[in-house]
């Protein structure tokens, strides 16, 4: 496999490259600076100054402040430290499925079994996780990453 | 004297399982050093290749001998080597599920004093489809063979395939009804069914009058040991070229090779940290209603190494939606092969890299052999969650090609009886093997594409199955907005129509799951609908097939269905998908949806373009495009971009009307806890979870704010 282009990666990022290609990338032994070279592209793409020192999900990375490592959106609303659950500071829809604007009702549990969590960048209002839980469930904290830098 | 590799062949093999056991422990390697690969590394990958060639040729063999379509065309089968102590040396493509299961089944005989006490000679044939000793449910049956050079046992060759007829209370060997071990059909555990290569009279007479229907068990027994001794054949070949000794050495570094590699991949591809995702299955009968949940932790650690922590999986019950041990770390391996291994070798080598930890008395972990284990339940639904956390760690190293939403729950129709040739007839239908797939990073799911646990996906010929099963197909489609939304939607799985038959017998039902949505969507992404079957009777479809009527082949609208509007009868909604095998009357209406992938990322980040292309494919509702994408067409299907940004600047407006700060979300709900109105299956879910002390609870209590004495009420 040929090296990536900066072209390419960035058409990846953004789900636009040609998908003969993505199958030959697939197939390829994996580039090892991958991550700094697509945080690079993002960077470029932020109106914002931060260091992103990982991209943490769609729309969210954490970036280095004085502050320490915190969690960004791509808008630039700040959701506070990354070893803190970024859906603590979100805004939170609990949707019913059967409210009609998503499902047939058919296909969709009842509230009594099932809600849908949505939770929104309160800046951009980005629907940034949705989760299928019960009534009750606590959040999930999908994600705490390890820094060599620093003990989670 | 090296007692695990026993060049001597004296060493009882007990002995030498013991040995191998204390080494892993002690080093947590296979061997400590691959000698011939250092020395000769071009001849280490030569002779895996005449290996993992002659193992490929036996499942394409056994392919041919089988007799059931998912072995045949589904390709429900794996083939595979092993050492004398029963670790897998190379497996054939297939079922990941079972890369150790056959391994636990021959450790268990092995344990169990087959060697003594029940003999194991050349030429003799095993049996097992017990899962509690290795498998996943009694459709998982193995053929097992020994290996001997001489008089000394050398390894082992097995087969595993998926046999859909076991005689189960219900049809097919899957269904909602079977609460224990004992409504779950024929269960052999490592029983020596054949003896000089050919299998017993009486074994086989005790398959014909146990289940429906017995075809298919027999001719796939059959299948899986004309491959393992094809197997039998390639390794003597193999000792005859290159000596026993170098055949005896070279296995075990393949395996130690591949426990390197994949550690050394691990380590390269995943980012390091602490991911948790969560998947939920769960029973909707009347005297049984209840959520199963498989809270995953998974850690990977900077050198490579995971952990699979599954503290607060619901407990077992009596129920068939739960799994054993070996499944649930088989549905891991089946993840793990599939998305990260599988550009290295996979055998026990990637066995002794996966930690796992499943609570004892849970749903993956039953207090004992009489739980019942069909339908697996939160087994999947932790494959689920630890896939999504490997796309998390993909994700984060920038590996956008790797990334993907969930996959689909598969279900499917389980019928038996007497067809109208007056042959008996029993299984399921396994057209879900093409389920929709997982939205990914960079592109929509595929549409009637694949099934988590066999990777090969196909769905077979209808016409296939109305030969196997002979229920009419009057349409098989695409479900309409089958694919959870997102900026890439997941793929969407079949939709069948039958017609039920005027046959002698019929029992006809469905597996599918509790009313829920099965398959969470990613990082914004929905998740994929839920399932739902119908029963439409009492029809006038004879009347119409008379008069030459239109009858109903699609889905049509999901909101109101065709099986609803173009025919007349009494309808049955089966949400969730179990319905119990039951006899129903000729032209009857039944509708079974395969399984459907979920989303990935915010829906109003995707192309109006991709809106318009589905809909116009019939994949997409007119109803999704507009108030999902809030895409705005106009009369004549063209997309109006100022109109679209326009509706999504307000959708994106009601979310921040709606949406509340997560603060007061949580005091909101805590109220809740503490006046204790919440639904039963909450409370039921809760109850169970909170009795069980450990991480998941602590931080349930905290994540709310209760005391550590709270109980529900």
């Amino acid at each position: 496999m040929s090296l990536l282009e900066e072209k390419e990666l960035s058409d990846l990022l953004d789900g636009t490259l040609d998908l003969e290609r993505v199958r030959e990338i697939q197939r390829a032994p994996k580039d090892l600076d991958r991550r700094e070279r697509l945080l690079a592209i993002e960077q470029k793409r932020l109106g914002w100054k931060d260091r992103i020192v990982l991209a943490l999900q769609e729309s969210l990375f954490i970036v280095q402040t004085d502050a320490g490592k915190t969690v960004r959106c791509r808008c630039g609303h700040h959701f506070g430290d990354y070893r803190r659950n970024w859906k603590e500071s979100a805004l939170v829809h609990e949707r019913d499925p059967q409210d009609g604007e998503l499902y047939a009702s058919a296909n969709a549990p009842t509230k009594d079994w099932m809600i849908l969590r949505e939770f929104y960048c309160p800046t951009c209002a980005t629907l940034l996780d949705t989760e299928n839980v019960p009534q009750g469930y606590p959040f999930i904290f999908n994600f705490l990453p390890y820094f060599q830098d620093e003990k989670p | 004297m090296n007692v695990m590799l026993d060049l001597s062949g004296k060493i009882p093999l007990k002995e030498r399982l013991r040995a191998r056991r204390a080494h892993i422990e002690a080093t947590g390697t296979y061997i400590e050093r691959c000698t011939l690969k250092e020395t000769d590394p071009i001849g280490f990958e030569v002779f895996y290749t005449k290996l993992s060639q002659s193992i490929n040729n036996a499942r394409d063999l056994a392919r041919q001998v089988a007799a059931s379509p998912e072995m045949r065309e589904m390709g429900e089968s794996v083939l595979g080597l092993f050492t004398p102590e029963g670790d897998a040396i190379c497996l054939s493509p297939g079922l990941m599920v079972h890369v150790r299961t056959m391994s636990r089944a021959i450790k268990w005989m092995i344990d169990n004093d087959y060697e003594t006490d029940v003999g194991i000679n050349p030429g003799d044939i095993f049996f097992n489809n017990d899962p509690y000793i290795g498998g996943g449910h009694a459709p998982d049956q193995q053929i097992i063979i020994p290996l001997f050079h001489d008089d000394r046992l050398i390894g082992w060759a097995g087969g595993m395939s998926h046999v859909s007829e076991v005689g189960a209370v219900e049809p097919g060997g899957m269904g909602i009804s079977m609460k224990t071990r004992f409504h779950e059909g024929l269960y052999l555990p490592c029983m020596k069914v054949g003896e000089g290569d050919l299998f017993k009279r009486d074994y086989e007479i005790l398959v014909d009058r146990s289940v429906r229907a017995s075809v298919w068990w027999l001719l796939d027994s059959r299948a899986k040991l004309a491959g393992a001794k094809l197997i039998r054949d390639a390794v003597r070949g193999l000792v005859a070229e290159y000596g026993l000794d170098h055949y005896l050495r070279i296995g075990e570094e393949y395996i130690e090779d591949t426990r390197r590699a994949t550690i050394d991949k691990m380590r390269r591809v995943l980012y390091p940290g602490r991911y948790r995702d969560v998947g939920w299955r769960g029973i909707d009968e009347p005297d049984l209603r209840q959520l199963l949940h498989a809270p995953i932790q998974t850690t990977i650690s900077p050198e490579g190494r995971i952990l699979v922590d599954a503290d607060g999986l619901s407990s077992a019950g009596p129920h068939p939606v739960q799994a054993t041990v070996p499944l649930f770390e088989g549905i891991l391996f089946s993840s793990l092969i599939q998305h990260v291994f599988y550009d290295t070798r996979y055998n026990e080598g990637t066995a002794l890299v996966l930690e796992h930890r499943v609570p004892e008395g849970s749903a993956c972990n039953p207090p004992d052999i009489y739980h019942a284990t069909a339908l697996w339940g939160p087994a999947f639904a932790g494959g689920i969650a630890c896939n999504q956390s490997i796309s998390r760690a993909y994700y984060a190293n920038g590996y956008r090609e790797e990334v993907h939403s969930c996959n689909a729950q598969v279900n499917a129709i389980i019928a038996g009886g007497i067809d109208l040739f007056n042959r008996k007839f029993a299984g399921w239908n396994m057209e879900m093997c093409a389920s929709g797939s997982y939205a990914t990073a960079f592109m929509d799911g595929l549409d009637t594409a694949l099934a988590e646990f066999n990777a090969e996906g196909d769905s077979g010929d209808a016409e296939i199955w109305e030969t196997a099963l002979p229920l009419i197909y009057l349409g098989r489609t695409i479900r309409v907005d089958g694919g959870g939304f997102g900026r890439f939607r997941g793929g969407a799985g079949l939709y069948s129509v039958y017609m039920t038959p005027d046959v002698p017998k019929l029992e006809l039902g469905s597996f599918g799951g509790a009313p829920i949505f099965p398959a969470p969507g990613l990082m914004g992404g929905y998740p994929a609908p839920m399932p739902t079957v119908y029963v439409v009777r009492n029809t006038d479809l004879k009347e119409r097939i008379e008069k030459r009527l239109p009858l109903p082949h699609h889905e049509g609208d999901p909101a109101s269905p065709d099986v609803v509007t173009q025919a007349k009868g009494d309808v049955e909604v089966v949400r969730g998908g179990n319905y119990i095998a039951r006899n129903i009357q000729p032209y009857s209406l039944y509708v079974q949806p395969g399984g459907d992938g979920s989303g990935f990322g915010d829906v109003l980040c995707r192309e109006p373009e991709k809106v318009k292309r589905d809909l116009d494919n019939g994949v997409t509702s007119r109803h999704a495009a507009e108030s999902v994408y809030g895409v705005v067409l106009s009369k004549d299907g063209v997309v109006d971009l100022a109109a679209t940004e326009k509706r999504r600047e307000e959708i994106r407006a009601r979310r921040l009307a709606r949406g509340i700060p997560a603060d007061q979300y949580r005091k909101k709900v805590r109220q809740k806890f503490l006046s204790g109105d919440l639904p039963a299956v909450s409370k039921t879910l809760f109850r169970d979870t909170l009795s069980n002390h450990g991480r998941f609870r602590d931080e349930f209590l905290e994540f709310w704010e209760l005391p550590s004495d709270f109980a529900i009420a």
